[in-house]
């Protein structure tokens, strides 16, 4: 078990290094960010000089990239160049308003998902099955910014029920401020996790169906039946937790990524989370933020990952050490 | 009452006719089948593959699948017809009168779940009233009865901690859980090992006379038929060949079938013990297991010296836990010249592994390999050692080892190609292979679906010999196939060895098989060369217990 551990620790040491070297030399190609921080038309060339010395950007490449990795040895990202905030403070001064958005979105979409492929699977090449199918498929295809516009369109202008976007009043909680303790903070959220929520229930939907389909062909689901359990025990009991390794890999996965990668619906909605800090900074070349947002995004799937593992060695015995 | 429990039959299946809905036509799978089964006796159905017996097993359990329709006929248990009864009704029968046990004991029970929960959850679905701590207890008293260890310890475990044997045991309990009146065992032994096959049987006898429940028990084996079936019933094509009871259908069958049935079954004969032997006994040193050098053929075609190997666990080697056993420990073989060698042992000895080795498909850790006076490298994998190409293959199932996306003249000159590096001009040395094989020609066109097991067997034995290999391994090449079509490939087998002077290593779990084919015999137990020797030596001088056992587990109809 210890020795899992490290193994596990080195594997995701390995994973950061080689991220921040990728991240450091993608960042450094876009472009300089000095010409964002001087008034571009007023500067002279003296002042361009002095604050790329200022920021260490004259040195080479791989001595600005060892001070980088020297300076988060000691816990320390840099300061933001445009806020002039610390910027790891800056992604999680973020981080609630995503994690409410990403856990609301998954709250749907897990149960929906499970839900439908269940049935699907159980009534296959029936009508519900058909349905459930074609509609996935829709749901998968649809660009996300499209989505987003037509759920502000029915949901918020022609109807009127809920904002079209922002994030509401927030209350507290262990000292961190979130929406979802307010009711029009939740009405705020209802739009935005709908809309990163229909893809995956699509997604997880199409892989219990195919799960589902595959087990009740074994035969101790045939076994179960021949013994006198009830369908819905079977489901529930034995076909369910036999295809849930599949599905909460890819839980875990699309969690990761709504944590990481939901700019588009973040710009949209215009909700102020660690996507759309990502994207602002990578515009505004705001190099020690990019950094922070990306070692916290490696971090959030390393642990992620580690917790779907657990997982598996949990429901399933076969992963559990045997004599 | 009693009386009338006499006269009257548990379930009664009357001129039963089942059809299947496939995408193109229906097939009739059941034809006007009649047949009863009486309190407390064991109902043999045989037959080999498409018989319908398996469907006939699923009607009577009123779980066919969608697409089968009854066209005729009813099936009633206590007066009443299971096809109308609705599902719910039907569910209830379930498990409380009629229960089931499948062939595949691994399949059969949840991985994810505690035997114990599984006999447990059963108990409580088919008793609504009975409290968690009564079942457990109930549970308990049944893992007891099937005969598991110590039972209050292996209740927590799960069905993988569990050896073969013991999971239909727990699956046996399962199927006991709500008393039912009717069992339907669907080839309960046929994935089990010989010597484990005779102590289920025993057990399922013992069951049905001590708790008077009724067994279907359907099977493809004549010998577990004559181990403990009370009464017959042989099927073919869909349709009841002869019934009656086990000692008649036995000794005096009525029709041909049940005769040529009969025939095929592969006997053991046993040579008595005090008849001339010319062959010398070679008899491997109990304390070594290690076959003396001296005794063995002076120029045998193969000769594989000490072989270990070990299965590594985890990729990470600080991962892996515990003492690895080898699955082969310092094996020795040899194999004459034109002659058939018998490589014999249970699941988990080794047998498989030491052909896959000697055919270049895996590596070994130590050990030495001399195929033709050259040493091959067998610490290298694939290409490497050289031995691919030299050693040709024959598998257990020829419907996985054929691409069916190839036809069969494409697959065939394939391994033509493979032996003489030259796409053959003309299609004579395949069309010669087809004749000799008793194959016609105008299966060259054809895809291995369109073929039945027995031919695909065939040409998976073409294919081996088109590549000219030095020698040939077959690994339970007739195991899959019904027993007439694996009488037919035995003797196809014999006079391919003897007519073109090939060398083969015959890998097999059945000693009436080994010993129709081989001259020299290995018995392989827990990865180490147990006993050997001549066939003649094996089957009658051998004090080896272990062999006696394996001899002893075989059903005493089939042994003279």
């Amino acid at each position: 078990m210890v020795s899992a551990i490290i193994g596990r620790l080195s594997q995701a040491f390995l994973l950061l290094l080689v991220m921040s070297v990728i991240g450091f030399i993608g960042i450094h190609s876009v472009g300089n960010p000095v010409f964002n921080l001087v008034n571009a038309e007023a500067a002279t060339p003296e002042d361009i000089r002095r604050a790329t010395v200022a920021l260490g950007l004259d040195q080479p490449v791989w001595h600005q990239y060892f001070r980088f990795i020297g300076n988060v040895l000691t816990g320390n990202f840099g300061t933001s160049y445009i806020y002039h905030l610390p910027a790891f403070q800056l992604v999680m001064g973020k981080l609630p308003a995503t994690l409410e958005l990403a856990i609301v979105a998954m709250m749907i979409a897990a149960p929906t998902g499970v839900l439908l492929g269940l049935l699907a699977g159980r009534r296959k090449d029936k009508p519900v099955d058909w349905a459930i199918l074609r509609l996935s498929v829709i749901a998968l295809s649809i660009p996300s910014f499209w989505l987003s516009m037509m759920l502000i369109l029915i949901g918020a202008i022609l109807t009127g029920w809920f904002p079209s976007g922002g994030r509401g009043p927030t209350g507290t909680l262990l000292g961190t401020e979130w929406s979802f303790l307010t009711l029009d903070g939740l009405r705020q959220l209802t739009l935005p996790a709908l809309a990163l929520a229909l893809p995956n229930i699509a997604l997880i939907a199409r892989l219990t169906r195919s799960g589902t389909i595959e087990v009740e062909t074994q035969d101790f689901t045939r076994f179960c039946q021949a013994k006198g359990l009830s369908p819905r025990r079977i489901l529930f009991r034995h076909t369910l937790p036999n295809i849930s390794i599949p599905i909460v890999t890819i839980i875990g996965m699309q969690f990761g990524g709504m944590l990481a990668f939901a700019v588009v619906v973040e710009s949209i909605f215009n909700w102020p989370g660690v996507g759309k800090l990502l994207i602002d900074s990578i515009q505004l070349l705001d190099r020690p933020v990019v950094m922070a947002t990306l070692t916290f995004i490696s971090i959030a799937f390393v642990a992620l990952n580690a917790l779907v593992d657990l997982f598996y060695v949990v429901l399933d015995p076969r992963t559990r050490h045997s004599a | 009452m009693e009386q009338q429990e006499h006269h009257e039959p548990l379930l009664l299946v009357e001129n039963l006719t089942l059809k299947h809905q496939g995408a193109a036509a229906a097939t009739t799978i059941l034809r006007d089948v009649s047949l009863e089964l009486r309190r407390g006796e064991i109902l043999g159905l045989i037959g080999e593959s498409g018989a319908g017996k398996s469907t006939l097993g699923n009607a009577v359990l009123g779980l066919l699948a969608s697409g089968f329709s009854q066209t005729g006929g009813r099936i009633l248990f206590e007066g009443r017809a299971i096809n109308e009864l609705s599902d719910k009704q039907r569910m209830e029968l379930r498990g409380r009168r009629i229960s089931a046990i499948f062939q595949d004991h691994t399949a059969s029970l949840d991985p994810l779940m505690s035997v114990g929960s599984q006999i447990v959850e059963t108990i409580k679905a088919l008793d609504d009233a009975v409290t968690s701590r009564l079942a457990k207890s109930q549970a308990l008293q049944l893992m007891e009865r099937v005969g598991i260890p110590d039972p209050a310890t292996r209740f927590g475990h799960y069905p993988h901690q569990f050896s073969g044997g013991q999971r239909q045991r727990i699956v046996i309990a399962i199927a006991l859980a709500g008393r039912p009146d009717i069992i339907v065992a669907d080839e309960p032994t046929s994935a089990l090992d010989a010597t484990v096959q005779k102590q289920i049987l025993a057990l399922l006898r013992n069951l049905t006379d001590e708790t008077g429940v009724s067994l279907i028990l359907v099977t493809h084996d004549m010998g577990v038929i004559s181990e403990i079936a009370d009464r017959v019933v042989v099927m073919r094509h869909g349709k009841v060949v002869e019934h009656g009871a086990t000692s008649s259908i036995l000794d005096t069958p009525a029709e041909a079938y049940t005769k040529d049935l009969l025939a095929a079954v592969p006997r053991l004969r046993v040579v008595p013990a005090n008849s001339q032997i010319t062959d010398g006994p070679r008899s491997v040193d109990p304390q070594t297991k290690v076959v003396p050098q001296a005794t063995l053929d002076q120029n045998p075609i193969l000769r594989v010296k000490d072989v270990t190997k070990i299965y590594a666990g985890h990729s990470f080697p600080w991962l892996r836990r515990g003492p690895q056993s080898p699955a082969l420990r310092d094996v020795s073989i040899e194999l004459a010249r034109g002659s058939i060698t018998g490589i014999v042992g249970e699941s988990g000895s080794g047998k498989s592994t030491m052909g896959r080795i000697v055919a270049g498909l895996e590596t070994a850790g130590r050990g030495s390999l001399d195929l033709n006076g050259r040493q091959f490298d067998i610490s290298l994998a694939g290409k490497k050692n050289g031995l691919l190409g030299q050693v040709q293959m024959i598998f257990q199932d020829p419907a996985m080892s054929l691409n069916p996306r190839m036809s069969i003249g494409a697959a065939l000159e394939e391994s033509v190609w493979f032996a003489s590096r030259e796409t053959p001009s003309d299609r004579q040395d395949v069309g010669e292979m087809m004749d000799r094989l008793g194959l016609p020609r105008s299966l060259l066109l054809s895809y291995p679906h369109q073929l039945s097991g027995g031919q695909k067997q065939r040409v998976c034995i073409a294919r081996a010999l088109l590549a000219n290999p030095s020698i040939i391994v077959a690994d339970e090449p007739t195991s899959a196939l019904d027993v007439s079509v694996q009488a037919d490939i035995v003797r196809l087998l014999k006079k391919t060895v003897s007519e073109r002077g090939v060398s083969m290593l015959f890998i097999s779990h059945d000693l009436a098989l080994v010993q129709d084919l081989c001259s020299e015999i290995y018995i392989f137990k827990d990865g180490v060369v147990e006993d050997a020797g001549s066939a003649d030596f094996i089957f009658s001088k051998s004090q080896n217990p272990y062999t006696r056992r394996l001899i002893d587990a075989r059903p005493g109809r089939f042994t003279h």
